[in-house]
């Protein structure tokens, strides 16, 4: 279960930047054929829900968690959420019916410590969201969400513990989010200065550098890596911007399945 | 087809006992619908006879209950969620709305939601403003739902069997005037198609088209207009979303005169639909505008008497025949 910024964790699930151009530009080819757009795709071929509705997700993952559990193939679900998102009364209602009903259910808040244009500290009582977790009697963790090995490390660990069906966990990964929330976000809740100084931890610029000081790339190396990706991704879009937008009659259709044979 | 006498309460939990031995993957999710057998009965025993895992009781979260349902439905269960009363149903509204009701379409078709959502609405039992609603129009609104709305322990069985059944999300709502009605139902498994409306009386004079236990109140009022020579036709249409029009339609151009009587209140409520279908397919066979009887626009009072007196009775209905009539 994703958020309304889906992109990445689409990608990490599987699906093609080329399906995801598709969706993002409103053309055939996208998981939704174009008819969702950024926020809300079902990916089903890749089992990939998102919304646009910070903090529901919560709530329906324990769906599919207790399908996954009464399956007993040891596969779990992943929700996603915010630190915005973590106010409502799904992002708790959800969080607690997990952990009575022990879920094999990861819940991991990008913290990226504005709500839209709020700080943190202007809508959370406590120091850090991994705290909330004790609330509900289950594992919580932070973890610097800018190291790429740390968070690994974090979330390995967790996937382990609710594998073996010790129900659900929290990882809170603290970042930033270096653009606004939107598209023309006037950007007058938070200074330049603190958005250049989390720019310097971005997690590609350590990554890169973690590979080239301990692992033994070179940087011609990882030009040449970064080069290719370039130009594939480059191919993707322009692959995708050929595709065609849905019709009128497709984005209408598959409202319901028909009902004793009645127009949907 | 054998039959027995059975009360609404008793036909509801024969659907979902049926239902469960039937496919595995029905399971029931709610408060207290283990340990409590549900506040009527609906499940009582069900924890001895399908376990915990099929009938299971959950925390006092609407939007988690139906949210789970949600998803489960999406990943191979068919789940049946209680909310309790329709009125709680607000908390649970963006789950069911916003994510369960729209998979189906944003996955292109490849996500099936075949959830059903129980709840019981309206007045009887002096539940008051918070317990006694009738949201219906809300869901008929959605695209993406099926809503069902049965009037006798003989529909109640076969609707809930069929929405069970049905591979979209349905809002099953029961009214509570009927729970203690009784009724011949059959012990054989029968299903009653979603999408057809049943005429519960035919005749020549009014249309009557009526929901949940403005039903009962309709053939009261339709016996007691029989022997002053007055023929009322009484359609229940059992499937509020979608809607039989065809019969409807049917009814009117032989009568040409309609009325619709819910207990929900008229202003931007279901009724007001009917009456533009009536409108539209039925004007030139109309002899008279569409009649809405429906609740009093005001939040329902404590007193048992008081409540039944903001919906429209049975007086209420042949009062407004004759109006029609006249």
């Amino acid at each position: 279960m994703s958020t309304h910024r889906p992109q990445g964790h689409a990608m990490a699930k599987g699906a093609s930047p080329r399906s995801i151009f598709c969706e993002m530009l409103g053309r055939m080819g996208g998981p939704s054929n174009g008819t969702s757009g950024p926020m809300q795709w079902v990916d089903a071929d890749h089992n990939f829900f998102c919304g646009s509705i910070v903090g529901s997700g919560s709530c329906y993952a324990n769906g599919f968690a207790l399908s996954l559990k009464r399956q007993k193939k040891g596969h779990i679900c992943a929700c996603f959420f915010g630190d915005g998102a973590s106010s409502t009364g799904a992002s708790h209602e959800g969080m607690n019916l997990a952990s009575v009903w022990k879920l094999p259910l990861l819940f991991v808040c990008e913290n990226n410590q504005y709500g839209q244009a709020t700080p943190m500290k202007n809508y959370c009582n406590v120091d850090r969201l991994s705290q909330r977790a004790a609330g509900y009697g289950i594992p919580g963790v932070s973890v610097d969400g800018m190291d790429v090995m740390a968070v690994a490390e974090v979330a390995a660990e967790a996937i382990e513990r609710i594998r073996n069906g010790n129900g659900p966990c929290l990882i809170e990964a603290v970042t930033y989010r270096f653009k606004g929330h939107y598209i023309g976000d006037p950007l007058n809740y938070r200074t330049k200065e603190e958005v250049e100084r989390w720019q310097k931890k971005d997690p590609l610029i350590q990554c890169r550098k973690n590979l080239v000081e301990n692992w033994g790339y070179t940087d011609a190396q990882l030009k040449a890596v970064e080069e290719e990706i370039a130009q594939q991704i480059a191919r993707d879009e322009a692959w995708a911007l050929e595709q065609p937008k849905p019709t009128l009659e497709y984005a209408i259709s598959n409202v319901m399945v028909p009902v004793a044979g009645r127009k949907a | 087809m054998e039959k027995r006498e059975i009360t609404f309460k008793e036909a509801i939990r024969e659907a979902l006992q049926e239902e469960m031995k039937r496919d595995e993957s029905v399971i029931i999710m709610g408060i207290d619908v283990g340990v409590w057998g549900n506040l009527y009965g609906f499940t009582r025993g069900f924890v001895d006879t399908f376990g915990r895992d099929r009938v299971m009781d959950t925390p006092i979260s609407e939007a988690a209950i139906a949210g789970c349902g949600c998803g489960a439905a999406a990943s191979g269960l068919r789940p049946v969620i209680e909310i309790m009363y329709i009125d709680f149903i607000s908390i649970a509204m963006d789950q069911i709305i916003n994510h369960g009701a729209k998979w189906h379409q944003l996955s292109g078709g490849k996500v099936k939601v075949p959830m059903v959502l129980i709840t019981n609405g309206g007045v009887g039992l002096r539940n008051s403003s918070q317990h006694s609603q009738s949201f219906e129009n809300w869901f008929v609104n959605v695209p993406g739902l099926v809503t069902v709305m049965p009037s006798s322990p003989y529909d109640a069985k076969g609707l809930l069997k069929a929405s069970i059944r049905d591979d979209n999300p349905v809002i099953f709502i029961y009214p509570k005037g009927v729970l203690n009605d009784k009724m011949a139902v059959p012990v054989e498994d029968y299903l009653i198609p979603l999408g057809v409306a049943d005429v519960k009386r035919a005749g020549s004079d009014v249309s009557i088209v009526a929901t949940g236990w403005m039903v009962d109140h309709a053939l009261s009022a339709a016996q007691e207009l029989n022997r002053e020579g007055i023929e009322c036709e009484v359609i229940d249409p059992r499937t509020l979303y979608p809607l039989d029009e065809e019969s409807i339609a049917r009814s009117v151009h032989k009568t040409g005169r309609c009325m619709v009587v819910t207990e929900a209140p008229a202003a931007g409520g279901w009724s007001g639909e009917v009456a533009s279908v009536v409108m539209e397919h039925c004007f030139v066979s109309l002899k008279k505008p569409v009649l809405r009887l429906a609740g009093i626009r005001t939040g329902i009072p404590y007193d048992k008497d008081l409540e039944r007196q903001v919906v429209p009775g049975v007086k209420d209905i042949i009062k407004g025949v004759k109006s029609l009539l006249g």
